[in-house]
């Protein structure tokens, strides 16, 4: 998926190490990056499926974001969890970056 | 005309930019030259001056147009370059197809071209177009700083949510229940909670230090030696533990240069852990900072410590406090957390004036500031002050038999004030209970088959305390109930030596560390751990009996010398 050529920094490694944690973590399906555009930075799914799931999520956490702004323009997103019948979702915004967890809370 | 426009200085041929100028100046000079005869005005440059001029001259008689070359001087309007990337929100849908081309002339290394150029095609159909970046762009963008600071964040609250395995959407009717274990666990006197420890950063290393977190008492400091396994790692490690979420990875992780043999929370200071080090410096970390290593630390001189420091302390209040730190060569230093360039007090624990005492461990009364009580390396314990005419050691007591591992001064505040006792372990099996008012100790634990590593009274109960030592077993002491064997006792999987037990602040919960870098936190039963409200008055009777216990030894020892 991602090309062999990689700069690391110490720093880069920890993320590395984080990420690999965090997919290898029960019942983790996946994990994504994703930038303030919508972007997949990284990903651990498929490109159709990341696509998908980037592109969709984002929208949701920036119309997430908005209503909770719109009621109260101190307050921001913090946090975003979808518990489907088959999925939890997770997503940690920030100001420029998603970080998108799938689980499979059953396992 | 054109000898009017010669006088100016201005001939023909020359090109002028602006057009008021060539317009206005022969008409003013020559309108004013006629009214006045001859006076040529001097030219003003100010077209508006200029401007005004030539509009009275349009009001009166008609002026005389002369030719003027005029060179056209055409300035390119400023040419904004910028880089065309637009947001992808729905709200504004708008297919952005040119930016499509832009990309693919600023792609100088496409490393996935076949892939992304299928992506694109998929997306094209889709309303909203999210774009791809190059392999060398996201490396960039997952290599800067504001990453950096999201991927801390982001990480650590996914990794606390991962963890949590409460399921709100439990249906109870369709389903079994599940056995409840929780009644089984009231009984039990001690029961493992929960085992902390990382792959990386604890493996192989033995835990020096333990502290609770004033607070947030659900945060352990735990520091660790070095792992000779691992040359090229940091010699130190303090790690922040959080027993509140079932994350198995440390909330926090530092590094230091050197072996960190002790750790503690600065009381006042919620975002500072201080570290006092193998080689005698005393290390800052902050949890604010992005980084892992210390934001301050003492220097290695002669007026600091260069032997290792075993002990760190904040003592005093909110507006009044230092940090004490001892070090093996007997030197004592008062720091000031916001300044660690230098010591702002500095002693010698001496004994008699000419042995320096070998500090392994230290503790303060409850409440006292100034007197506390140090063991050292060959057994001995000690009084001493900090201020005062007398600073320094003051009583020797009897000690031990072997090097003092670990003093903790009562701190169970109630009805009685027992302030003056103190216990101490040390590598000779024993775990004795000693008062400040007397050389004697009290009172002789040996039920220990190997050296007792470190010893703490319960912060809530009075009559309690816990003894860790090198066969893995963790000890609880009811003197109320019996003062011959400990009350509770577990030992450890795989019975490691246990190297520090810590109470937590609530006296509930206890933290031991061992040597394979493992923190173990046990679950007291509520029998054993919490005092009832006769506790304190039932301690009094025991230690009178204590007392007399050890006056009667004395006696008979006496007379069998005698004898």
């Amino acid at each position: 998926r991602f090309s062999a050529v990689f700069i690391f920094s110490p720093k880069q490694a920890e993320v590395e190490e984080t990420l690999k944690r965090i997919q290898t973590h029960k019942g983790v399906i996946g994990t994504i990056v994703v930038n303030a555009e919508g972007i997949p930075i990284r990903t651990t799914l498929d490109n159709s499926t990341t696509v998908q799931y980037a592109g969709l999520l984002h929208q949701l956490t920036m119309k997430a974001r908005s209503t909770v702004r719109d009621l109260d323009p101190q307050n921001d997103l913090t946090f975003l969890r979808i518990r489907s019948k088959k999925h939890e979702i997770m997503v940690a915004p920030d100001k420029e970056y998603l970080l998108i967890v799938i689980q499979n809370p059953s396992e | 005309a054109e000898a009017l426009l010669q006088s100016m200085g201005i001939s023909p041929d020359i090109p002028n930019g602006k057009d008021t100028h060539t317009h206005t100046p022969p008409h003013s000079s020559a309108s004013e030259g006629n009214n006045r005869g001859n006076v040529m005005l001097p030219w003003d440059p100010d077209p508006c001056a200029l401007q005004l001029h030539s509009d009275s001259e349009l009001l009166g008689q008609g002026f005389r147009l002369g030719m003027a070359k005029v060179t056209q001087v055409d300035f390119p309007p400023k040419e904004m370059v910028s880089y065309s990337k637009e947001t992808q929100t729905p709200a504004d849908t708008q297919t952005h197809t040119q930016a499509k081309p832009e990309e693919e002339m600023a792609d100088p290394k496409p490393a996935e071209d076949s892939q992304e150029e299928k992506a694109d095609e998929e997306e094209k159909q889709e309303e909203v177009l999210p774009k791809e970046l190059t392999e060398e762009e996201k490396m960039h963008l997952l290599n800067s700083e504001e990453f950096m600071a999201f991927f801390d964040r982001g990480s650590r609250i996914v990794e606390r949510a991962l963890s949590e395995r409460v399921d709100v959407c439990f249906d109870y009717s369709g389903r079994d229940l599940e056995d409840r274990e929780g009644e089984m666990q009231a009984g039990a006197k001690m029961s493992l909670s929960r085992v902390f420890s990382d792959e990386r950063w604890s493996k192989n290393r033995v835990v020096t230090c333990l502290d609770w977190s004033p607070q947030y008492p659900e945060l352990l400091v735990a520091s660790y030696n070095s792992n000779d396994d691992a040359p090229h790692e940091p010699d130190g490690v303090a790690l922040v533990w959080n027993m509140k979420y079932k994350k198995t990875t440390p909330e926090y992780t530092f590094h230091c240069q050197s072996a960190v043999m002790s750790a503690a929370f600065a009381r006042f200071h919620p975002n500072l852990i201080v570290g006092g080090t193998y080689s005698g410096q005393i290390v800052l970390w902050d949890n604010r900072s992005n980084k892992r290593t210390s934001v301050q630390r003492t220097p290695l001189s002669a007026s600091a410590h260069t032997h290792p420091v075993y002990c760190v302390n904040v003592v005093g209040t909110e507006n009044a406090h230092n940090l004490i730190s001892i070090s093996t060569d007997g030197k004592m230093c008062s720091w000031n957390l916001d300044m660690l360039s230098q010591p702002q007090d500095s002693l010698e624990l001496v004994f008699k004036q000419s042995k320096a005492v070998a500090v392994t461990s230290m503790a303060f009364p409850l409440g006292d500031v100034n007197n506390f009580v140090v063991g050292s390396e060959d057994g001995s314990l000690y009084t001493a002050c900090r201020h005062g005419s007398k600073a320094g050691i003051s009583d020797v007591f009897d000690g031990h038999h072997g090097p003092v591992t670990g003093l903790s001064c009562h701190s169970a505040g109630g009805p009685v004030d027992f302030s003056h006792l103190f216990i101490s372990a040390s590598f000779d099996w024993t775990v004795k209970l000693w008062t400040t008012k007397s050389t004697r100790p009290l009172y002789l634990f040996e039920d220990s088959c190997d050296y007792v590593y470190d010893v703490m009274w319960s912060p809530t109960h009075p009559a309690l305390f816990a003894c860790v030592d090198g066969s893995g077993r963790l000890d609880l002491w009811n003197l109320n109930n019996d003062t011959e064997v400990p009350s509770a006792s577990v030992v450890v999987d795989g019975s490691p030596a246990l190297n520090r037990v810590r109470w937590a602040h609530s006296g509930r919960e206890i933290a031991t560390g061992d040597s394979d870098g493992q923190v173990l936190v046990y679950d007291v039963g509520e029998k054993i751990c919490v005092p009832k409200a006769d506790e304190w008055t039932r301690f009094v009777h025991t230690l009178v009996e204590i007392n007399e216990n050890r006056d009667e030894g004395d006696e008979l020892a006496a007379q069998r010398l005698l004898a």
